[in-house]
């Protein structure tokens, strides 16, 4: 679930960090990503495990199949827990919502709690 | 389009024929013409011509004859034109009754919006023929996306109620409706018809299953808004009937439940439904097989 200990794997990512291209590599999920995957699955009721959602698979439409009624309940929740107040009027909901990934970034960025 | 494949019914079609001709020719010569508008639906969409059999058999318990196919169509034909009066505020002269008024008032007053189920029966339009004085604002979340150059024309028409409307297909549509509803509005759902797609259950209508959309009423379980069915059939000319009706102070699917529960509300829906389809049986506006959708020729459009 956390960073791999795999030599290989690490120093791909840092790789393709350095690359400029960092969108074309998944990695692991980071610690925060982990938890809002947890959240993602709990609250949504998914049959996919947490680990298993890749975090730059796009969450809605063709990728993880989440709708618009998933987002409404997702960013309840994501009040609740982290105290992020997410509005219907910003231009940046198609970007916080891409994928796991840019969503964990968000809370790790605007949590209150 | 759909008549693009058989003029198959769609109120966007329609809506753009009367549009076309009301703000041309004035509301007496348009009716005039919806009898031969009527009468060339009938002949060249056997698409409608099914649709409009297979239904109005089920809702008047008997074999539909060609006068009832004909009535339907005309029904359908005076509505939309209605519509455009309603939009482009004409509409004075109308005798709207409304029941159902206090039930709403009682949610509304208490400062909380409600979910409103509409259906694709009468029309919705109706509450503009208040105009200033309309008894509610309601915003209708609607499917938009396809509908290009009729969107602009209504926008045109109505800027007020275009900047109202609720894009579905967006990420953060159902929170606008969440928003909505927290700031005391009604959001208004025509919750007859799945229009993105998306989730649905088959339930007993009129005799057989269709599938109805789960959305509106898993929205309004997750908001924990009261929800309120509402109902604007035409009953002759330049008279309607609006009523609102108590459907749920609050709707709750337990967590284990969830399926169970969804499926006691939307066949609480259909009933409803299925109670005014018998009530005003020409006013239902769904001219595809609504029970077997895939049968039907064309697309759908709203």
């Amino acid at each position: 679930m956390n960073a791999s200990t795999d030599p290989l794997k690490t120093a791909r990512t840092s790789h393709q960090l350095l690359d400029a291209h960092p969108l074309q590599d998944t990695g692991p999920q980071s610690p925060i990503e982990a938890e809002v995957a947890t959240l993602i699955v709990d609250t949504l009721q998914l049959e996919d495990t947490p680990a298993s959602i890749d975090p730059q698979r796009p969450l809605f439409n063709q990728g993880l199949g989440l709708d618009s009624i998933d987002a409404l309940e997702l960013s309840l929740a994501l009040s609740k827990r982290y105290g992020i107040e997410l509005k219907s009027d910003d231009d940046r909901n198609g970007e916080i919502f891409a994928n796991l990934r840019s969503l964990a970034r968000h809370v790790d960025q605007n949590r209150t709690r | 389009m759909s008549w693009a494949v058989d003029r198959e019914l769609g109120s966007a079609f329609m809506l753009r024929i009367m549009l076309w001709l009301a703000l041309r020719l004035g509301r007496r010569v348009c009716t005039a013409l919806l009898y031969p508008i009527t009468l060339y639906f009938y002949l060249r969409s056997p698409g409608t011509r099914a649709a409009s059999r297979d239904y109005l058999g089920r809702a008047l318990g008997r074999r539909a004859r060609k006068a009832d196919v004909l009535r339907h169509i005309f029904t359908f034909a005076c509505v939309i034109l209605d519509r455009v009066f309603f939009l482009t505020g004409s509409s004075q002269d109308y005798r709207v009754e409304v029941e159902g008024l206090a039930e709403l008032d009682a949610i509304l007053d208490s400062g909380r919006g409600c979910i409103l189920l509409g259906s694709h029966m009468g029309s919705f339009d109706v509450l503009r023929a208040f105009g200033r004085g309309a008894p509610v604002k309601v915003k209708p979340v609607m499917f938009r996306r396809k509908q290009g150059p009729l969107t602009a024309l209504l926008e045109a028409l109505d800027p007020e109620m275009a900047a109202s409307i609720i894009e579905i297909g967006r990420t953060d549509a159902m929170l606008r409706v969440q928003e909505s509803v927290a700031a005391g509005e009604m959001v208004g759902f025509l919750a007859d018809r799945d229009p993105d797609g998306g989730r649905t259950m088959p339930v007993d209508f009129l005799g057989e299953a269709a599938e109805f959309a789960c959305g509106p009423l898993i929205i309004a379980s997750v908001i924990e808004a009261p929800v309120m069915l509402f109902f604007g059939v035409r009953t002759g000319p330049r008279r309607y009937t609006v009523r609102f009706e108590p459907f749920a102070e609050r709707i709750v699917l337990r967590r284990r439940e969830r399926q169970a529960d969804l499926r006691h509300w939307i066949e609480r829906y259909a009933a409803s439904l299925e109670r005014r389809c018998r009530e005003t049986p020409y006013n239902w506006f769904n001219f595809y097989l609504f029970w077997n959708p895939a049968g039907s020729a064309g697309t759908v459009d709203d």
